[in-house]
């Protein structure tokens, strides 16, 4: 084809692009994929049947702070990744702020805890599978920001992926504490990070083959 | 040179308002722009630098929700162009060392990419004075590094050494990385 003749057929076709169109797209993306990690969340698993009065104590509040906080820096680097002139991502160490609070909330309930509990107090009920479930309701969001992508232009795949992996392993963590009983600062920090960096592994993994445009 | 920056950027934005006559503009214009960019560095495959242009024209098409109107569209192109020619020698299946794209910006006439964002004067202000002088001798006065160099009375080397890392800090203002 000469290249006057594609410029006049991509000529023919210009909509408007609004202002904040690529932060809309991913936002679109991700709400997408939220819908389908929450119908998957009720379904499969059910929200935990005291959700109202765990509302009303610091342990739920605390998870999702920490699960939000991730998210939003998440969001942040995967919009920025999203342009191809993106620049390096400098603020990254943000995501350290979360991690050291909850650290310090958790050395805090050891200290007030016998030795004898920490076990299981680390372990809680549902260590085995709280990575993979994390995991599993990761996939839906990241499939929709995958779709995001389709029509921006990331050029740092790996990091792309990555970005996109972590915030929708951090989202997927927010619902999953729609369902998840577990109270102690340690469980949320070990087994909720462990899925929510897997759920970033996988996207750093499949970012280069599946984001290339 | 000026100009291009902010022509270019005025159609982009209009093109971005549903302006098809604006987008269309545009891409009549980076056709040469972009032949020039890929011809310096896929020497003598001229086949391959059309087929690139298209598929850079193509990318500025379908991907131009990722432009930020607030930052330079050329650090934007060049930053699609260079992807679209990485990509292409992957899929020949050799490696071939591209450029990062500071030094891309950089060799397509920093003139051009930092008109969009301060004059020159205002931008060389932030470097330190040897490392100005330097930049202002060889590349807007014109002198040769030997003539550089004797007016500052410094080495050759000196000379060179301060315009390639005074570039490099400009680049990345140019790119919105520094104040």
């Amino acid at each position: 084809m000469k290249t006057d003749d594609l410029i006049q057929s991509l000529a023919r076709d210009v909509p408007a692009v609004p202002r904040h169109a690529l932060g809309g797209r991913i936002a679109f993306g991700i709400a997408g994929g939220g819908v389908i990690t929450s119908a998957l969340l009720m379904a499969a698993l059910g929200i935990r049947p005291d959700l109202w009065i765990a509302m009303h104590g610091f342990a739920f509040w605390m998870k999702w702070t920490y699960t939000a906080s991730l998210a939003i820096v998440a969001i942040v680097a995967t919009m920025r990744l999203a342009r191809p002139d993106a620049l390096p991502s400098r603020w990254l160490w943000l995501l350290a702020i979360p991690v050291l609070l909850l650290a310090g909330i958790g050395i805090g309930e050891l200290a007030d805890t016998p030795s004898r509990d920490w076990l299981a107090m680390w372990l809680g009920q549902s260590w085995k599978i709280c990575p993979w479930l994390v995991l599993t309701l990761a996939m839906p969001i990241f499939v929709g920001l995958l779709w995001s992508f389709r029509r921006l232009a990331p050029t740092r795949l790996r990091a792309a992926g990555a970005a996109a992996g972590l915030a929708a392993g951090a989202i997927a963590a927010t619902i999953y504490c729609l369902h998840c009983p577990e109270v102690s600062a340690i469980f949320v920090l070990t087994w909720y990070s462990l899925g929510i960096a897997l759920a970033a592994g996988v996207g750093a993994l499949v970012g280069p083959r599946i984001l290339r445009w | 040179m000026q100009e291009r920056e902010e022509q270019l950027r005025a159609w982009m934005t209009d093109g971005l308002a549903g302006d098809a006559g604006a987008h269309a503009a545009l891409l009549r214009a980076l056709v040469p722009l972009l032949q020039s960019f890929y011809r310096r560095r896929m020497r003598g495959a001229e086949h391959d630098v059309e087929d690139l242009v298209q598929e850079t024209l193509i990318a500025v098409h379908t991907r131009r929700a990722s432009y930020d109107r607030d930052r330079p569209f050329v650090a934007w192109l060049y930053a699609i162009a260079r992807y679209r020619m990485i990509d292409h020698f992957r899929r020949q299946r050799i490696t071939v060392p591209v450029e990062d794209l500071a030094d891309i910006l950089v060799a397509e006439g920093f003139e051009d990419a930092c008109a969009a964002r301060m004059d020159v004067a205002r931008l060389l202000s932030g470097l330190s004075s040897k490392q100005a002088r330097a930049i202002r001798d060889t590349h807007i006065d014109g002198l040769s590094v030997a003539e550089a160099a004797q007016a500052a009375r410094i080495g050759e080397s000196d000379v060179k050494i301060s315009v390639h890392r005074g570039m490099k800090l400009l680049a990345a203002r140019i790119r919105g990385e520094r104040p």
